[in-house]
């Protein structure tokens, strides 16, 4: 019998690890949950290979690659548990991080009350050295070797061995970095570093600087951890076995690769969850996807459009500001632990406090004693009054007798009350899913939907009424979309080169020569990936701007040679992209001058998608496995509902509301007006239900 | 007579006096007084609808803004953030809390609001038409009507406006703020209230006298169209949530949310001051007209009692607030009531909630007026400027008066307000770049903040929200200059229990010839210390230090010559201290040596602090020597054989600098507790 060819996802989440297993001959999928292990994040990791394997009866010789989506750097920084480490910077700029951008967030007057958060490096470990650049790369003062020889001796009797180095227009010329890298490997051989021209090589010292401090901060971690599961992989299968890990970007990247670039990693598990549930839309029809994944105490929204989700580079983790290009995604504190409670103005507030998993939800009955959303959808009759298929009961009365006393304090009923919670939890995830479509000048009403994860698909006919959207989409297995997504992402990375310079002034020469720079670097990169050069694609972009802004516009640069058609091309395309994003723009005003600021080069190594199979044959049309008593509107209360288990549910069925579909961690209902139909490919399709002809 | 009975009441009847009659101050007519959309001022309004309507607020005031931020021109806009969107209802009430705006009152005066159109945009600069909105002619205010309502009965139902601080609108010099100005002719072009789209259809000869009126054209017609598509782009957003949930319904949620902050701030700030009555004062020291002297900015505060007949409140009155200044620094404040003063000031009172986490959740809406009365003097102060006095530099008074209020109200609550903060001020450089053409770099630098009874005050702050400063590896692109080191200015902040945050150390080294232009208070008077705690160091700016052309650069300063290869060295302003620094913790002090922030010097002179063993986070010098810490005993006798505090002491610290423009005293009157 020939070996099969089986590809793997993994997706370590909070709880629980998801795996996905894909058969790349078969098309077959097979999906699984396992605890996770935070102790040692590996175990987990490898009982769900075993888990899924034995699923899906192959061995380990059977696994041809395993793809990760990892939180490991992220909990990190959102703990903020950086260890000590060390900064090395200009001499003259040593208060770089006290002085930050000198901003104090939000409100007018808060300057006299606002408490700094403590800096990433503390003052007494950061080091200047002497040696300058102006901002075209050009020397002012040679680099001081023996200042640089110092520092370095310093830090390693101090014991800092995690350092970031960030020397001024760096992005220009790295050479002097390069430099104090390489002292820094003679005289303190131990130590982990991160230099900023190899991080980011773009203007701005300030945020360069933060994004290769939190690069340098998880670095040592995410190589431990990666290292560790590859070695353990490695014993396991007796050979070497490919291992990618998801990368914030909507690539994917080789842990050998990944361990030196481990800010790229931050966002990897909402960047594989938007992916999966595109692709998912995608082949069900629908290209402009919003999508919404509702975990336990917060959701993630982002926009994908043909495939392609919407980067940003101004993205941040935690406290902590990141350049590194990420995937757009939102974070609202609205989850199923959200907790309802009374500003002292007597408003009610839903989120972002949580109640997580522990002391969760007051139907969990863990001690929990402040109403959440869960408590309010139990109280509703809107989740089944258990957990997980049946496995854990839930307290709906405790629930109520909680909703009747808030909703006491606030003079009106408790349908009312609860109602009311998840109303304002769903404007909070309608503004988001606004902000994150407006700011690209984009119409949410053109979009469908797509609502996963374990809370994700409880407010959906809510937020198509507030957002207008015309469909929501459902796919099967709602919790596990993110370690599928891991399967559907190509190998990606990306380079970039600041080079400002007014339209007018380009050389077209000078563009092709960093172009053809940053396209060399993608190409080695592929090829230490294992791709043939055949196979390699790449997509260079430009960021633009007029004279004047501050903020950049990114537009696609045409393949091929760089000629001024070419920059006409990229000027035309800011113009309109300009308008699309902000309503006007200044085509054909020639005092306006159009400025190019960064090029970026992606360099992209396309893998194998797993098909989605279409479902089986038409079945018999389903039962409803019960009724219960549902309220979808405090005015009109309580009705009796069918409840439907959604692996009956075949092809081509139909189903009105009020309904609810519900399945293994997941539950949708169907307020009256809302219709559902499954597709052919297991999907739950919402629309508005057709109103009868005009009489 | 007194004025203040001429004016409108919201309704109430005329009552009796609290101010001194014989100070003259008297209340601000307005024809826009404070009320309310609905009957019972939105107490029935559904909790779920105004918690849904106040996140959408915030969503669109945040979505105007962010639109204005990432297409904006101007650097004090796109950097320094000098710009904000807000959104009224349509009794001209702010609704939004995060940021302070202009108003709506010029506009509703001069075009009467039902016979406003869709799509018609208001534009406005003039200060003296602004009823006190506007206190400067760079800022620019577009104000968009919102309509909803079935179609054929649709009505202005509330405004989105946003104003900004733009590079240039003409006058006497570029960036039309001159530092010598004797009148508002010099300061630029001033439009009144006009409508610069009418129905949807720009008005483009007006467009055209502003912009050919400006050294800046191109930045001034773009920033112009961020902030008209951005404030139409709110309006559209917010006409949609009155059309779903129907204009009664939403509007009795603006009245909740009006309401409800004014219950919370009477329960939770004026809850914390006693009844009574305090006045203090603090000064601009220049107006770049006359020699240095204290302009006086005087606030008498009245907490009333809960059974006074006009309602338990504050009372500001502004009597014994210097003349009018003959150069730039007035601010135009009793116009409306002074409503926008209210709001502006507002903030401060924040620093009275329990902890800084609330200070920062309360909301600066139109709630916090009902609480606030104003009393202004006669025509011909500083706060109350006749046309056409200039005021460009108004920031001088009305950030100045930020202070007054946390001064005088630590001393009605025992010091438990932050000392004081400076963290605006313009400075830059200007001529012809390496390639002969003309350039104009300008940045606001912050300063330290003062120390809090809960913390120490912060580094290089800025009181703007989200105000930035300009990246070196941006400046030295497009300006011949290099930035060779932007650092802390060692010992700046305050001494104090909790220390004074530290202003920026800056050199700019010149590549070529240019001016260096200024435009800074606090150069001579320092920011206060309170309760024990030091003032700050103040503002400096000094040229070729160290060398032989070394000279210092008056702060108000509009063409100082510099030459290529010499250096500016500017030290900004650091914060007051707060309590006695002979009680601060003395391994903090260490800390702070180690962090270069106080000198070993310092540490002994202001704190008492015996210091041990070296600075070993000095590379030069290696590590192999004992740390540097404190010797306890040693401390302890030297703290103990300073000069205990006294009593009758002043409550204030106002720094060295005060006895130069007070004729030698060391504390003002006001500055003893009990005055």
């Amino acid at each position: 019998m020939t070996a099969r060819r089986i590809r793997i996802g993994i997706d370590t989440g909070g709880t629980f690890t998801d795996v996905v297993a894909f058969d790349e001959d078969s098309g077959e999928v097979v999906t699984t949950k396992t605890p996770s292990t935070p102790g040692n994040p590996a175990d987990g990791f490898l009982a769900g290979i075993d888990k899924v394997l034995e699923i899906a009866g192959a061995q380990f010789d059977d696994v041809v690659a395993v793809s990760h989506g990892t939180t490991v750097a992220t909990n990190q920084l959102l703990e903020g548990k950086v260890d000590a480490l060390g900064f090395i910077t200009t001499a003259g700029y040593e208060a770089m991080l006290e002085i930050a951008r000198q901003s104090v967030p939000d409100g007018y007057g808060n300057s006299y009350f606002w408490v700094k958060p403590d800096r990433i490096v503390p003052r007494d470990l950061v080091q200047g050295v002497g040696g300058r650049l102006d901002f075209t790369g050009a020397e002012i003062r040679p680099f001081d070797e023996d200042g640089a020889r110092r520092v370095a001796r310093w830090f390693r009797a101090k014991g800092i061995d995690t350092l970031g180095v960030c020397f001024l227009h760096a992005y220009a010329n790295p050479a002097h970095e390069e430099r104090m890298r390489a002292i820094l490997a003679e005289e303190h051989p131990d130590a982990v570093v991160s230099i900023s021209s190899e991080v980011l090589r773009e203007y701005r010292e300030y945020e360069r600087s933060m994004t290769t401090l939190v690069d340098a901060a998880v670095k040592p971690k995410l190589s431990r951890y990666v290292t560790n599961i590859k070695d353990r992989l490695a014993t396991q299968s007796g050979r070497t076995v490919p291992f990618y890990v998801m990368k914030s970007n909507g690539g994917v990247l080789s842990a050998d690769e990944v361990v030196h670039q481990p800010i790229t990693t931050v966002l990897s598990g909402p960047a594989a969850g938007a992916l999966g549930a595109a692709l998912i839309a995608k082949v069900a029809g629908f290209d402009k996807v919003l999508t919404s994944d509702g975990g336990g105490t917060s959701t993630d929204v982002s926009v994908v459009i043909d495939g392609d989700p919407t980067l940003t580079t101004e993205g941040s983790v935690g406290v902590y500001p990141s350049k590194i290009p990420m995937i757009d995604v939102v974070t609202v504190g609205a989850g199923g632990g959200s907790i309802a409670w009374l500003s002292p103005e007597g408003t009610l507030k839903v989120g972002p406090h949580s109640a997580g998993a522990d002391p969760g939800p007051i139907c969990y009955r863990k001690g929990g004693a402040e109403v959440t959303i869960t408590d309010a959808h139990v109280f509703l009759g809107r989740i089944p009054p258990h957990l997980l298929g049946g496995e854990i009961p839930l307290d709906v009365d405790a629930a109520s007798a909680a909703i009747q006393q808030l909703a006491g304090k606030l003079g009106i009923t408790a349908e009312a009350c609860a109602t009311g919670i998840l109303e304002i939890s769903a404007w909070n995830q309608a503004n988001a899913l606004r902000q994150v479509t407006v700011k690209r000048g984009l119409d949410v009403r053109d979009f469908t939907l797509t609502t996963f994860g374990g809370s994700g698909s409880l407010l959906l006919c809510r937020l198509m009424d507030i957002l207008n959207v015309p469909t929501v989409l459902v796919p099967p297995n709602p919790g596990n979309v993110s370690a599928f997504g891991l399967l559907t992402v190509d190998v990606k990375n990306d380079y970039v080169q600041t080079h400002v310079a007014l339209q007018e002034n380009l050389d077209p020469a000078d563009l092709q020569h960093d172009y053809d720079a940053l396209t060399e670097r993608a190409a080695a990169a592929l090829t230490k990936e294992g791709f043939a050069e055949a196979d390699h694609a790449f997509v260079r972009t430009a960021d633009v701007r007029y004279f004047g802004q501050a903020f950049e516009v990114r537009v696609g640069v045409p393949d091929g040679p760089v000629t001024t058609e070419t920059l006409t091309t990229v000027a035309d395309r800011f113009h309109a992209e300009h308008r699309v994003l902000y309503g006007y723009d200044f085509s054909g005003d020639p005092s306006q001058q159009v400025e190019v600021v960064n090029l970026r080069v992606s360099g992209i190594g396309p893998i194998k998608r797993p098909e989605i199979l279409r479902a089986d044959a038409p079945r018999p049309a389903p039962q409803p496995t019960g009724t219960r008593s549902v309220c979808f509107d405090a005015e009109a209360g309580y009705v009796e509902t069918p409840i439907f288990w959604r692996p009956d549910l075949p092809a081509g069925q139909v189903l009105t509301g009020p309904v609810v579909i519900e399945e293994f961690g997941s539950t949708v209902p169907v307020h009256p007006g809302f219709t559902a139909r499954v597709d052919d490919f297991a999907n739950i399709i919402v629309t508005r239900t057709q109103q009868t002809e005009e009489s | 007579m007194c004025l203040s009975c001429q004016t409108v009441h919201n309704g109430s009847a005329p009552a009796a006096h609290h101010h001194d009659a014989d100070t003259g101050s008297r209340r601000a007519p307005t024809q826009f007084p404070f009320g309310t959309l609905t009957a019972d001022a939105g107490r029935s309004a559904d909790p779920v609808l105004v918690e849904i309507v106040q996140g959408s607020l915030a969503a669109v005031e945040h979505e105007v803004e962010t639109a204005i931020a990432r297409t904006s021109r101007s650097p004090m806009i796109r950097d320094a953030h000098d710009f904000r969107a807000g959104i009224h209802d349509r009794l001209l009430r702010k609704l939004t809390g995060r940021s302070y705006s202009a108003l709506v009152h010029p506009v509703a005066r001069d075009f009467p609001i039902e016979e406003m159109q869709e799509g018609d945009v208001f534009f406005h600069n003039d200060v003296y038409l602004s009823e006190g909105g506007i206190g400067h002619l760079p800022d620019l205010c577009v104000t968009v009507p919102v309509f909803a309502g079935p179609e054929g009965k649709r009505r202005v139902v509330a405004f989105i406006q946003a104003f900004g601080h733009h590079d240039d609108i003409g006058g006497a010099v570029p960036g039309s703020m001159p530092s010598h100005a004797t009148s508002v002719f010099e300061e630029g072009l001033a439009v009144p209230p006009i409508k610069l789209w009418d129905a949807g259809v720009p008005n483009r000869a007006a467009l055209t006298i502003m912009t050919r009126n400006s050294r800046m054209p191109e930045s001034l017609a773009a920033d112009l169209d961020a902030e008209c598509s951005a404030c139409l782009m709110g309006a559209r957003r917010l006409g949609e949530l009155f059309d779903r949930y129907g204009t009664e319904t939403v509007e009795s949620c603006f009245d909740a949310i009006i309401d409800r902050s004014t219950e919370t701030y009477r329960r939770e700030i004026l809850a914390k001051i006693p009844v009574g009555t305090w006045t203090w004062e603090d000064y601009a020291e220049h107006d770049g007209v006359d020699e240095p002297q204290l302009h006086t900015q005087r606030i008498t505060l009245t907490r009333t009692a809960a059974d006074d007949p006009e309602g338990e409140r504050l009372v500001l009155d502004f009597a014994g607030t210097g003349p009018q200044a003959k150069g730039p620094i007035n601010h135009c404040g009793d116009y409306s009531d002074g409503v926008f003063l209210k709001k502006w000031l507002a903030p401060i009172l924040r620093n009275l909630a329990d902890t800084p986490e609330r200070m920062a959740e309360l909301d600066v809406n139109e709630g916090v007026v009902p609480l606030i009365d104003m009393r202004f003097p006669p025509p011909g102060t500083l706060l109350t400027p006749v046309f056409p006095a200039p005021t460009n530099a108004r920031t001088f008074v009305i950030l100045r008066l930020l202070g007054v209020l946390a001064g005088v109200l630590a001393k009605a609550v025992d010091g438990r307000m932050p000392a004081d903060q400076e963290t605006i001020r313009y400075t830059g450089v200007y001529g012809e770049d390496l390639e002969g053409r003309s350039y104009l770099m300008r940045e606001v630098l912050g300063g330290g903040s003062g120390g809090r009874y809960y913390a120490d005050g912060e580094d290089t702050i800025h009181v703007v929200p989200d105000s930035r400063n300009l990246p070196t590896e941006f400046t030295e692109s497009r300006f011949p200059f290099v930035v060779e080191s932007l650092g802390l200015a060692l010992d700046s902040g305050g001494a104090g229990q909790f220390r004074g945050g530290l202003g920026y150390e800056k050199h700019i080294r010149m590549l070529k010839d240019a001016h260096f232009m200024s435009i800074a208070d606090r150069s001579i008077l320092a920011c206060w210390g309170v309760k024990g705690g030091k003032a700050g160091r103040p503002f400096q700016v000094t040229i070729d230090p160290g060398g032989p052309n070394e000279r210092d650069v008056d702060a108000l300063a509009d063409a100082e010559p510099v030459v290529a290869g010499e250096t500016i060295r500017i030290r900004t302003t650091g914060g007051g201290g707060w309590g006695n620094p002979l009680e601060r913790d003395p391994a903090l002090v260490v800390r702070d040596v180690v962090w270069r922030k106080v000198s070993p010097e310092a540490a002994l002179a202001d704190y008492g602090v015996v210091l041990t063993g070296e600075l070993a986070d000095d590379p030069s010098t290696g590590s192999g020597q004992a740390e540097l810490g404190y010797d306890a005993a040693a401390t302890a006798s030297e703290r103990a054989s300073r000069p205990v505090p006294a009593a009758d002491d002043a409550f204030f610290d106002r720094g060295p600098g005060y006895g130069t423009l007070s004729g030698g005293a060391s504390a003002a009157a006001v500055d003893l507790l009990g005055v």
